[in-house]
């Protein structure tokens, strides 16, 4: 678009001349031209220079020629800049109302613009300038100024100057009077043409198109893009009419002038269309230009010239549209490509058209080539050669003519269509065709990229590529290509990459890169291309690139020079022998092949190993398979396995090429040899290779690669692969061919690993946990732990301890102990662990491990020969009842040396039930018939209500029971209750045992019951009373035979808090033990005042059946302070067996409290006769039994 | 006149492709079948665009270029039909009917158990019937 003038580029502007006062024009200019629309100035200083507007003279009696040409070249331009449409002449005020001589200066100078303008419409504005508003012309000079000019009034305009507000005014009114006066000339030239055009007065097509397009430009002048736009089509269409018509010049030269004629059309039709919003219709406008013209190729010998002028219409347009702003109207339908829409969607992307701009230019730069090495053309090309320096473009667009010299005189000769055709030819030399198609290329990749649309983005990219490649710039189109090919790699499109990579093998062949250009070739040739039709030559050289087309005799072509270049014999040579590439055994070429290379065609490694685990040291098989697309088949020399763990790794060797392998032995230690009847790989063909391996080392034993050694100076390493995930082959996975296993068994074909787990050695060293029932809470409970060597010698072993909560959790506090801090009330800890280092005494290694914590314990174990053993006992207490797993592991090595051995490991655990052995409970117990009034009992103290009241100085019985509830039987040894230390509860309570147990310890089995009885005497009066602790000892019973002495353990228990408080009256029952049916015996109730108030007493005894008695049913009485009061009665029992003495009620009228004796204390045992024993054992026995 | 012809699989990879000219420019017609495959993910993939056409297989003209035209159909499996023609004026219905039949045809080579879905068609009846469908191909021929 650049190329096109500047006055075809822009819409045309109005053109105004000012002529005298020049100390104006430039603020007068300045003013016109940003007005809207603007107006041009062609500003003449002086009226001397006017003959710039005068119209050339033509002789009028000449008959008008037939026009020469289409468009004159500079007719726009003439309109634009030199033929005003309004002609101004400025006359200041002086002039006007000055002496007569300037009056006749400003006649005459009025006379000649006149003169000038004769002939043309131009219009003629007078402006008379003003100093001031006061500096005014009088009237009469103003009507004579006007005649002189013979204009209208309105076209004698008053200027102010000097008067800001004024001079504004003055230049405003200019404005107004020129737009509209320009609008009248434009209108009018228009008309003039339209009449022409409307009357069909032309002589020739040539002028009908002329006269369109002038009457367009006047359109145009105008802003009335309608009528613009209508002539401009009118123009294009009559245009094209007249291709097959006109017979002016000569054919060649003929259509040359019209394609660039309807270039100038179309551009200014596009033009119009995409400022004006309409993008459907320049779109449909472009097509139907692009289809109008596409054919007129015209002679072969200038189509360049044609493709070169169809590449620019794309250029163009392209350029057009993307510095229009015009957006895509909301209205079309989005159903591109459709009936209801033909327009697609790239069609609205400048990129489409760069694209094809580009495609075209290669086009015309082929002609061009076809052209030079025709011999008929570079002939002629040479034979004129002296034409061009004379040769230019002539006054018509599209026309080229020769100036011709004769003498003085300079004649315009039109040229002879050979004469053209040469010219054309060297003009098109001189041009760089390839980077312009670069450009239009990149352009069109990058905007397509940015669209999203990365395979017509490619596309630009593969044909930049190539015009690098043209160019010779190998590294660049290397780069590009490389990016293309990626793309077609992936998607699966085999004949593009198998062009692309054509390149890419040519590129890194003229780079010198010896690898590249193995690797490319390699690729090209496992490619999966089958078809073989098109035969090699010339034109598909330029079709399909260096590579030619995508045949299976070009994959075996290609393979077959990169092995000849692999074994030296042949190497390949650029078509100019530019550089060579050079492959030797000093530097190999060594290619690695990984999961995503895509040379994973030319050679894959399937490993699989047949078993999942292994023994270390035992062997195993595994299957190395070796897959290749290439079509001829290879021969490989070597190929080398390689683990993680190197001393597994090894080597096979083709046997028919080295038949011994004593020659690798000698080369390399280290790796086994094995040798193969054949190491070649066919196409398409699995070579399966089953060896065995070994690994001493336990844990992962993984196959890393394969590398196959071709001849001296190429070495592929490939990745192993499983064939359980092995992926499928690019490019490959979508042909329809056989695929076969990596391995014969199918089974191992879609299970096979390449890794193999090497198992750990087994130990044989027994671990025992000797376990002995349930633990019991507060014992140090022992855990037997013995290590036995059963056939390893034990090195450095450590055995590690570890207790955790059975039922989860790992934690043996609970949570609420872990806050409080004290570390006795861990509920199972680890005491100790005991060894019993009887092998080794002196043992005080520094390495000795000894650690213990709570709930976990490491301790090293002596070295242990084979056969020995040592056992320890670990120490565990419980503090609560709780199950507990604990877990023992041993780990040691066989060896002193630790660093080479193995380590080895035996775990065993043990879960342990944690239970509590002896339950404790009590009671207190007021001596038999001694009830002392408790006041706490009658009126409970807030607080107390559960406390146990007992009377001070008097005697309470304490019974203790201790209850086995564990399954192992306990033996008891001693129950006491224990005071705490300090003086203060020695004093206040005295605590004594009286019996229930005796000095032999009691076995008590489960379930079983001991209990104790003691006399508690509380001293003072206290809510708090400690009683004490009591403390139990005891031992598992260890009669079983044990040769160890179970250790004795103390549980202890606190009883509760006792009230004491001193009574007020006591009441005590007396009777006899027993009584004999028919014999009256005395029954007292004995009431002692303890206060030192006066006590009223009311008492009642009910009547019985098994008693009559005599004494007062009712009664009360008054008891002294410190006194007592006895109430007797007398009964006699009726009937003998055990029998419930009349009820006795007491009570105390003060403290409002009534005595209701036990059934226990008021029942008698009556024989029915005088028992015959003797008295003194049976009254020992009676109190004894109470 | 039909050029190309072309299936491309929902990976984007070609599974049958065959041209029809004398020229050798097989090359030049895989490149314009692949480009086009970026107006296909375009149109299908565009929300906007695709609003009214959901359920049309038919994508109509992909694009215009050089002296080509390329035409598109996606079948319900993600298969992309794509045809190159030389025609400058040619009806919606007869591109649509071929594409049918077209579809129609692939659909049978692919129901051959030994055929593996996702993979090239080698088919030589589907060749054959393809070609004759090309052949046959011209204005009214709808019918």
């Amino acid at each position: 678009m650049e190329d096109y003038p500047e006055e075809l580029r822009t819409p045309p502007v109005s053109l105004v001349s000012l002529v005298g006062c020049p100390e104006l024009h430039h603020a007068i200019s300045a003013f016109l031209h940003s007005e809207q629309p603007p107006i041009n100035t062609l500003a003449l200083p002086d009226f001397s220079k006017i003959s710039v507007l005068a119209r050339k003279q033509k002789d009028p009696l000449a008959s008008t020629p037939p026009p020469a040409g289409i468009l004159k070249r500079d007719w726009l331009l003439k309109h634009r800049t030199k033929i005003p449409a309004v002609a101004a002449a400025l006359f200041s005020s002086e002039q006007v109302a000055g002496d007569p001589a300037q009056w006749l200066q400003l006649c005459t100078d009025l006379e000649n613009l006149k003169a000038v303008l004769r002939g043309r419409s131009t219009k003629l504005v007078v402006v008379l300038v003003q100093t001031s508003v006061n500096d005014e012309v009088s009237e009469d000079l103003m009507i004579a100024l006007r005649k002189r000019a013979e204009i209208d009034s309105k076209h004698l305009i008053v200027f102010v100057q000097n008067d800001a507000s004024e001079l504004r005014i003055s230049l405003n009114r200019l404005a107004s009077i020129f737009a509209e006066l320009c609008n009248t000339y434009y209108r009018e030239e228009g008309r003039k043409i339209k009449a022409r055009i409307e009357k069909k007065s032309f002589t020739s097509s040539e002028l009908n198109v002329r006269y369109c397009f002038e009457a367009a430009v006047y359109a145009e002048f105008r802003r009335d893009w309608a009528e613009a736009l209508r002539f401009y089509e009118d123009g294009y269409r009559a245009l094209r009419e007249m291709i097959g018509t006109s017979t002016r010049l000569p054919p060649i030269q003929r259509l040359v002038e019209i394609k660039a004629v309807a270039e100038q059309l179309h551009f200014k039709i596009s033009t119009l269309l995409l400022h004006g919003g309409k993008v459907v219709e320049a779109i449909t406008w472009f097509n139907k230009h692009i289809a109008g013209y596409e054919r007129l190729v015209g002679a072969p010998e200038i189509a360049f010239l044609h493709w070169e002028w169809f590449s620019r219409q794309f250029l163009v347009f392209a350029e057009l549209l993307e510095t229009s702003s015009a957006a895509i109207p909301s209205t079309l339908s989005p159903r591109f490509g459709t009936s209801e829409n033909p327009l697609t969607d790239w069609e609205f992307q400048p990129a489409y058209y760069y694209q094809l701009a580009a495609n075209y230019l290669r086009e015309k730069r082929y002609c061009l080539e076809c052209c030079a090495s025709m011999p008929e053309y570079s002939e002629l090309s040479t034979k004129v050669g002296d034409v061009p320096e004379s040769v230019m473009p002539s006054a018509y667009v599209g026309q080229y003519a020769r100036l011709f010299e004769q003498g003085d005189t300079i004649t315009v000769l039109l040229l002879s269509d050979s004469e053209y055709v040469s010219y054309a030819h060297m003009e098109a030399q001189r041009f760089q065709d390839t980077y312009e198609i670069i450009a239009l290329f990149r352009k069109a990749y990058e905007s397509f990229s940015g669209l999203k649309a990365p395979r017509i983005a490619s596309y630009c990219g593969n044909r930049m590529a190539r015009e690098y490649f043209i160019a010779k710039e190998f590294g660049n189109a290397k780069q590009l290509f490389d990016g293309v090919a990626c793309l077609y790699r992936q998607e699966g499109w085999v004949t593009l990459l198998w062009e692309s990579l054509g390149y890419l093998r040519e590129c890194s062949q003229r780079l010198g890169s010896a690898k590249d250009f193995v690797e490319y070739s390699l690729e090209m040739a496992a490619l999966p291309i089958f078809s073989d039709i098109g035969v090699e030559n010339s034109e598909n050289k330029r079709v399909y690139g260096p590579a030619g087309p995508a045949t299976l005799s070009m994959r075996q072509t290609v393979q077959e020079e990169v092995f000849n270049l692999l074994k030296g014999e042949h190497v390949p040579v650029t078509t100019d022998g530019s550089c060579i590439l050079h492959v030797t055994e000093d530097e190999p070429i060594c290619l690695d092949i990984d999961l995503v290379s895509p040379l994973r065609v030319a050679f894959l490694a399937s490993v699989a190993f047949h078993d999942q685990s292994v023994k270390p040291g035992s062997p195993t098989m595994i299957t190395v398979s070796l897959l290749s697309q290439l079509p001829c088949p290879i021969e490989v020399d070597q190929l080398e396995i390689q683990f993680n763990q190197s001393t597994c790794n090894f080597i096979i060797v083709n046997a028919q090429k080295y038949p011994s392998t004593e020659k690798f032995t000698e080369d390399d230690q280290r790796s086994l040899v094995e040798t193969a009847p054949s190491l070649t790989l066919s196409t398409n063909k699995w070579l399966r290779l089953t060896y065995e391996v070994k690994s001493g080392q336990s844990g992962k034993l993984e196959c890393l690669s394969v590398s196959a050694k071709i001849g001296h100076s190429f070495m592929i390493s490939c990745r192993a692969e499983s064939p359980a995930s092995m992926e499928d082959l690019p490019l490959w996975k979508f042909e329809e061919w056989v695929e076969s296993f990596p391995t014969k068994d199918p089974g191992l074909a879609f299970y096979g690993q390449k890794v193999i787990q090497v198992e750990e050695p087994e130990p044989q060293v027994d671990l025992i946990l000797g376990t002995s029932g349930p633990a019991l809470v507060g014992e140090d409970f022992i855990v037997p732990v013995t290590v036995e060597s059963k056939g390893h010698a034990v090195h450095s072993g450590e055995l590690k301890i570890n207790l955790v909560d059975a039922r989860g959790g790992g934690m043996l506090m609970s949570p609420r102990d872990a806050e409080s801090f004290s570390s006795d009330r861990k509920h199972v800890e680890l005491l100790g662990i005991s060894g019993i280092p009887e092998e080794d005494e002196s043992q005080t290694d520094l390495d000795n491990v000894r650690k213990i914590q709570h709930s976990f314990g490491v301790v090293s174990i002596p070295i242990l020969g084979v056969g020995e053993s040592w056992s320890s006992k670990l120490e565990i207490k419980w503090h609560r009842p709780k199950s507990v797993m604990l877990y023992v592991s041993l780990g040691y090595c066989t060896n002193s040396t630790e660093a080479a051995s193995q380590r080895f490991n035996v775990h065993r655990s043990l879960q342990i039930e944690g239970k509590i052995p002896i339950i404790i409970s009590h009671r207190f117990m007021m001596p038999f018939r001694q009830e002392p009034l408790l006041l706490s009992k009658v009126r409970a103290l807030p607080g107390y209500e559960h406390r146990v009241s007992l009377a001070v100085n008097a005697i309470s019985i304490l019974i203790v029971s201790a209850r086995n509830c564990s399954e192992v039987p306990l033996r008891l040894l001693s129950m006491s209750i224990e005071m705490d230390d300090d003086d203060d509860s020695q004093n206040s309570c005295s605590v004594q045992h009286i019996g229930g147990f005796t000095d032999n310890a009691v076995l008590l089995v489960s379930g079983e019951e001991f209990k104790g009885v003691f006399s508690v005497t509380p001293h003072v009066d206290t809510l708090n009373l400690d009683v004490g602790t009591v403390c139990i000892n005891w031992t598992r019973d260890s009669k079983l035979g044990s040769e160890q002495q179970d250790s004795i353990v103390v549980t202890k228990q606190r009883l509760p808090d006792v009230k004491s408080e001193k009574p007020p009256i006591v009441v005590n029952l007396e009777c006899p033990a027993h009584a004999i049916l028919g014999v009256p015996f005395s029954f007292y109730v004995r009431v002692r005042n303890l206060t030192s108030l006066l006590q009223e007493i009311k008492y009642s005894l009910g009547d019985s059946q098994s008693f009559v008695f005599c004494g007062p049913h009712n009664d009360a009485a008054f008891i002294l302070p410190k006194a007592e009061h006895l109430i007797s009665y007398k009964l006699v029992a009726l009937g003998s067996g055990p029998q419930q003495l009349p009820r006795i009620t007491v009570t105390s009228v003060r403290y409002s409290a009534a005595l209701n004796t036990t059934a226990a204390a008021a029942t008698v045992f009556v024989y029915p006769s005088e028992p015959k024993f003797n008295m003194e054992e049976s009254k020992q026995e009676t109190v004894s039994s109470q | 006149m039909i050029v190309c012809v072309a299936v491309v699989g929902h990976e984007n990879n070609p599974l049958y492709l065959q041209s029809f000219t004398e020229a050798d420019d097989a090359l030049k017609l895989h490149h314009i079948v692949h480009s086009s495959l970026d107006v296909i993910d375009e149109r299908v993939n565009n929300p906007k665009k695709s609003g009214s056409t959901l359920n049309e297989t038919f994508l109509g003209l992909l694009y215009p270029t050089e002296n080509y035209k390329v035409y598109g159909y996606l079948t319900n499996t993600k298969v992309k039909l794509i045809m190159v023609m030389t025609d400058l004026d040619v009806k919606d219905a007869d591109v649509r009917s071929f594409f049918r039949r077209f579809h129609a045809a692939y659909v049978d080579a692919v129901s051959n158990p030994f055929h593996v879905p996702g993979k090239t068609t080698t088919s030589k009846s589907f060749g054959q019937r393809v070609g004759s469908m090309v052949k046959s191909f011209g204005p009214g021929a709808t019918a």
